[in-house]
């Protein structure tokens, strides 16, 4: 176990090299000029000259990726080009609030759609179902937005049951007051795929042949249900769950920005409509980790779920 | 059960020459939801076709209305209250015995009628309604579509011709051209995916044919990882060990046996890549990051629509609405029916 | 008189295929059969594939899928099960009629602990609780013969071996003490020697327990030597039923003493295999016998062949898994080579190693002077005309998406043999002929085909190339015994005729036997005997050869 680890660990050397190095070079060659960006509009020649020698931007290219390279691994982030702030802080300040909406969405997603997609799967064929597949159908081919947009406006402004948008200091008010309204639209969106996608897991485990045996033992199809086909469907409904857990850090952005909530998401979408390369440059390298060390441990905790795992 | 199966004699169903392709358009025909849905998307792409030659929808930038206009079936909006100043009725009082210009106005009609004015009468309602300035609300919506429907195609090819040829390589080769294959596919996916786009739309700027690029080249993990599956598999199968055996090149094996035994789990794959597509494009310009300002999509319909609907228009919000989904159910469903055509047991895949 | 436990009347067993044109369509898999199973009897139902005998089996708790309709009558001690409700059939399953699947490594639940799955039946039918249940599924695994079974209880289906999954499969159908054992093709996916000791098992279990048994399979020498009445049944109906002394002995029906007959045997040695529907229609099989020339050249000689893959271990390390080690023969023009082991021996990769589709690790293959595995590339590509390799799965030799012509062309293609399109043609469909299909086969796609058909395809294909060698990879084991037959008389015929050298890999004894002169003997790798065909036969000198040649079925023995 220990040598997996360690064999897992050493493989991600790489690969946040490369994240690295795609960061570097996209934002070198593609992005803008930052001293004219920092400079702003009005900027004189000298004074743009000026930064640039700040940046140190006019040296070689080797040597730039070279001191990129150290501050990544010396964790020393920069500052924010517009607001100044360390990108470390703004990390750190930023990142409750998105978890504080993201993971009851995440648990919540998970807990209403499986008793849904089981429901669905044991009356296969009835009209349930095939009623089922043709609303999600047509609930997957609304825009999130709209569901947002519409959402804020009955729910919020029309109905007053929720504030339209808002954030405190407070965790609990905020998980009393200000989370209900996105946590609720953003799972009931969440339902029509993973419904669906669950389905599926239900349905490739009823057409197994220990489902045959365990009718041949006479199980009723209850225990066939929710001891035996259940407990093998959990397998890719967790895989699923671990892959999603990443993205839980982005949290959903457009949730963010509709309901003003200080996430990370949001940072991340005002850093690009101001430019402002280190912040999101620095996110980039961050997530790209945090998603490798996450993805390491959802695998390790994997044998707990699945005993033909082996771990090599 | 699955070995019971085994000693059906299906019935003559094989009997006559079909290659894969006939054979499913054969039983896509008897699936009349997936006709229907065809039909519908058919009609979808003759719209978008018409759109972009410029025949339909071409003025939509034109402010045919007042602001606002409600839609046709609603009636024109009653005129209203324009402050506290009380509009007195009856006719104007004569004023010519104190009007300077009163000796004049039959010169300067005289000379105003000499000049044409192309101000036409701003209509009071437009068949789906106008936005806040007054444009077509139906024209917007089909220039939409086509911007919309053209990006998500476009990417969608993209990413799916990234991810093929990829996934060919690395899973036919393995080796070190796998490793590094599989090297870059984890140096895109460790990045979360909308960060990714964000990353790109922050360098490369807004624009139809940026946003194509940012979607494919931050979409094609998924099918990669698929298409190198896929080929991992066949590589080990025996009618490819038979061509290999029989003295055929590595190209050959590739893309004269294998590629066209997994052709329709790539179409499959890039239907759904399609609606992803599609979506994150609405989603895009809606932020701002998407299509340029000088073109229209569902996303900056919905971003105006936002503003309105609190003011208590909600037609632009219902328009753009209902053509997404429209499209986006008819596709899908068209999408899943060309699946079972092509193979039941791709069923799981959705 | 002992009286009957089960008895089937007239039972019809269709499928629901979806609509064509508006009209509900039907596959019939069983077309009205009868048969009685008695106490304390083994009947053992045979036939080859499509006969209905799986279906049948699996009708009597309708264990069938979603769109099967049964009609007739299945009395369970006088008590009609077709009218049954699911609660009563739940009652019925596991504790009066059990089963016993072929693949156990997917008819356990891999999630579950073995003693968990044990315990399942034992608490719902038992009434015990977990503790009892507990000791008495560990009580059962020493019963089928699991060494250890305290520390088994704890362990995953993934965990055991192929062998001791079944044993598993069999302790869970026995735990309620069941009056019938429904067994369908238990040994079929297993090695031979393991084939053995579960019929062992089964035999023992039915006289201990005082129960019946309808086993289900393919296999008229296994069928022959555990049952007591034998059901011969093809495309859903009963050709014919009897004591198995009857059957075996004096056998009335023709398709019955057909099956009988095309059977490649170990005793004697026939120059072709009977054919069913040869054998049906009255034709004798044509004895022209005929001797090898002992002398022919060495056409492919192998030394010290040698091949290991590599897996990951540890932290950077390899390990070296040795699947072949040393294998060395000699091939004479005009002669087999028959080449047997179990599953893990090796002869697969032995053959794929021949062609250089594996790249070996060591040795020599001298073919017409020159090492094989050292040949550039240009000389590799003129060798693989030379070579030529059939496969097992006849399914998956073919590329799906090309015609029958397209395949036959395409090696005539890339080696420029022909002198254009139409001549190349010309020699396709005539050797789609020459192996015995229409030349209209031509033109059609491989689903059109049966398993049979496509491997006579598969030969043609290798023809093209007008090879010398012909290596034969489990050719004829996915195929039913008629079929089998056939491919085997073409590849003699073929032989004679052209003067092809086969190096024939198979696990079936009997098969090797009729068509090698010598055979090579293989365990994990090695080579355990070597010598001609009469004398591994006659008097083997290897203890493992003997073992082999005891586990084959004989059939009846009176």
């Amino acid at each position: 176990m220990a040598a997996y680890i360690l064999r897992r660990l050493w493989q991600m050397i790489p690969t946040i090299l490369g994240v690295v190095l795609l960061v570097f070079f996209l934002f070198k060659y593609f992005g803008g000029d930052p001293a004219e960006i920092l400079g702003g509009l009005n900027a004189t020649p000298e004074q743009i000259a000026a930064i640039r020698q700040q940046l140190g931007l006019d040296k070689p290219v080797w040597v730039q990726l070279g001191l990129y390279l150290q501050s990544v691994a010396t964790f020393d982030w920069g500052k924010s080009w517009a607001t100044n702030e360390a990108v470390s802080h703004l990390f750190s300040s930023r990142l409750p609030a998105t978890l504080t909406v993201m993971l009851p969405i995440l648990v919540l997603e998970v807990i209403v759609a499986l008793p849904v997609a089981m429901w669905v799967s044991y009356r296969r064929g009835s009209l349930a179902d095939r009623t089922l597949m043709v609303v999600t159908t047509i609930a997957l081919s609304i825009s999130f937005l709209v569901y947002i947009i519409v959402g804020q406006y009955v729910f919020g402004f029309q109905l007053g049951w929720f504030p339209v948008q808002g954030w405190s200091d407070s965790t609990w008010t905020n998980l009393t007051t200000y989370v209900p309204l996105p946590v609720l639209l953003a799972v009931f969106v969440a339902l029509a795929p993973y419904t669906r996608l669950y389905r599926t897991f239900f349905l490739d485990e009823l057409g197994q042949d220990y489902v045959r045996t365990a009718r041949a033992k006479g199980m009723t199809e209850g225990r066939v249900m929710f001891s035996h086909v259940l407990r093998n469907a959990m397998i890719p409904i967790l895989t699923n769950v671990g892959l999603a857990l990443p993205g839980v850090f982005v949290g959903s952005f457009l949730i963010e920005v509709f309901f003003s909530i200080p996430g990370l998401g949001r940072e991340i979408l005002l850093a690009v409509n101001r430019s402002d390369y280190p912040v999101i440059q620095a996110i980039a390298v961050y997530l790209a980790a945090l998603t490798m060390v996450i993805n390491l441990i959802v695998d390790v905790l994997f044998k707990l779920v699945d005993p033909r795992v082996v771990l090599k | 059960m699955s070995t019971a199966s085994h000693d059906v004699v299906a019935p003559a169903a094989a009997q006559r020459s079909d290659g894969v392709w006939l054979a499913a358009w054969r039983r896509f025909k008897a699936d009349r939801v997936g006709l229907v849905s065809a039909c519908v998307v058919l009609a979808f792409i003759v719209l978008v076709a018409v759109s972009a030659l410029g025949w339909v929808a071409k003025g939509w930038q034109d402010e045919v209305g007042v602001a606002n206009a409600p839609p046709t079936l609603l009636g024109p909006r009653p005129a209203e209250a324009t402050g506290a100043i009380e509009v007195p009725k009856g006719p104007n009082a004569d004023l010519s015995a104190v009007d300077p210009l009163a000796p004049r106005y039959a010169d300067i009609d005289a000379a105003a009628s000499k000049y044409r004015t192309t101000d036409a009468a701003k209509a009071d309602t437009l068949p789906m309604g106008g936005d806040r300035l007054g444009r077509d609300v139906m024209s917007k919506a089909i220039k939409g579509t086509q911007i919309s429907v053209f990006v998500g195609v476009l990417a969608a090819v993209l990413a799916t011709l990234i991810g093929t040829v990829l996934g060919a390589l690395g899973g036919f080769f393995g080796g070190k051209v796998g490793d590094f294959l599989e090297w870059l596919y984890n140096v895109f996916e460790a990045i979360p995916g909308i960060l990714l786009i964000f990353a790109f739309a922050a360098v490369f700027g807004r624009g139809i044919g940026t946003v194509v690029l940012i979607l494919g080249l931050a979409g094609w993990t998924g099918l990669y990882r698929q298409v190198r599956a896929e080929f991992m598999k066949h590589s080990g199968r025996e009618y490819v060990r038979a061509a290999e055996a029989i003295g055929a090149s590595s190209t050959s094996r590739m893309f004269k046996h294998i590629l066209p035994n997994i052709s329709h789990v790539i179409l499959v794959r890039m239907s759904l890549l399609v609606v992803g597509f599609i979506k994150s494009e609405v989603i895009l310009s809606y932020l701002g990051l998407g299509v340029g300002v000088e073109d229209v999509s569902w996303g900056t319909m919905l971003a105006e629509a936002q503003s309105e609907l609190i003011l208590g228009y909600w037609w632009q919000l219902a328009a753009a609405t209902g053509f997404m989904a429209v499209f986006v159910t008819a596709f899908s469903l068209m999408a899943d029916a060309v699946r079972d055509a092509l193979d039941p047991k791709l069923r799981g895949l959705e | 008189m002992t009286s009957s436990l089960l008895q089937i009347q007239d039972l019809r067993v269709s499928f629901r295929m979806g609509k064509e044109q508006g009209v509900v369509q039907w596959a019939e898999a069983v077309r009205g059969i009868g048969f009685e199973v008695p106490e304390n009897s083994i009947v053992a139902l045979v036939g080859e594939s499509g006969s209905g005998k799986s279906v049948t089996a699996m009708s009597i708790v309708n264990l069938l899928p979603d769109n099967a309709k049964r009609q007739g009558r299945i009395l369970w001690q006088g008590r009609d099960l077709l009218g049954a409700s699911l609660q009563e059939l739940q009652q019925l399953r596991g504790k009066e009629i059990a089963c016993v699947f072929q693949d156990p490594m997917s008819s356990l639940n891999p999630v579950f602990t073995i003693g968990a799955q044990l315990a399942e039946p034992l608490m719902k039918h038992m009434g015990m609780t977990k503790a009892q249940a507990l000791q008495r599924a560990e009580a059962l695994l020493g019963e089928v013969g699991i060494p250890e079974p305290g520390r088994r209880m704890g362990s995953y289906p993934h965990e055991l071996s192929g062998g001791q999954q079944q044993r598993v499969m069999i302790a869970m159908a026995l735990a309620c003490e069941p009056k019938l054992l429904i067994a369908d093709e238990p040994t079929t996916a297993l090695d031979v020697t393991i084939q053995r000791q579960i019929l062992e098992l089964i035999g023992k279990l039915k006289a201990t327990r005082r129960m019946s048994v309808l086993f289900i399979s393919h296999d008229l020498g296994v069928v022959g030597e555990i049952a007591d009445h034998v059901v011969v049944m093809r495309h859903g109906v009963i050709r014919e039923q009897g004591r198995v002394a009857d059957i075996f002995a004096a056998p009335k029906d023709d398709y019955t003493r057909a099956l009988l007959a095309c059977r490649p045997s170990l005793t004697h040695n026939p120059d072709r295999l009977m054919v069913i529907d040869d054998h049906m229609a009255g034709r004798s099989s044509r004895q022209v016998q005929h001797t090898k020339d002992p002398q022919a050249p060495v056409v492919l000689e192998v030394r010290s062949l040698a091949k290991s893959f590599f897996i990951k271990s540890g932290l950077f390390g390899k390990r070296e898994f040795k699947a072949v080690q040393g294998v060395s023969f000699r091939l004479r023009k005009g002669h087999t080579l028959g080449v047997v082991g179990e599953s893990g021996s090796g002869k697969t990769t032995m053959g794929l190693t021949l062609l250089r589709l594996h790249e070996p690790t060591s040795g020599e293959v001298i073919f017409e002077g020159k090492n094989l595995l050292t040949l550039s590339d240009r000389e590799r590509q003129s060798m693989r005309r030379r070579i030529q390799i059939v496969f097992q799965n006849p399914y998956a030799s073919l590329n799906p998406r090309f015609t029958i012509g397209q395949t036959l062309v395409e090696p005539m293609d890339i080696h420029g043999i022909g002198t254009d399109r139409a001549d190349r043609e010309a020699r396709a469909r005539a050797l789609l002929e020459k192996v015995g299909l229409d030349a209209s086969a031509f033109a059609k796609y491989p689903h059109e085909f049966s398993g049979g058909q496509r491997q006579r395809i598969a030969i043609a294909r290798c023809l093209t190339l007008n090879p010398e060698v012909l290596v034969l990879d489990e050719a004829v084991s996915a195929l039913d015994v008629s079929v089998q037959a056939q491919v085997l008389n073409l590849l003699r015929d073929l032989q004679d005729e052209f003067g092809l050298s086969y190096v024939f890999i198979s696990h079936d004894l009997a098969v090797v036997r009729f068509i090698s002169d010598e055979v090579l003997v293989m365990k994990d790798g090695v080579v355990v005997e070597q010598n001609s065909a009469e004398q591994i036969l006659a008097s083997p000198r290897e203890d493992y050869t003997r073992r082999l040649l005891a586990a084959i079925p004989r059939g009846y023995q009176a």
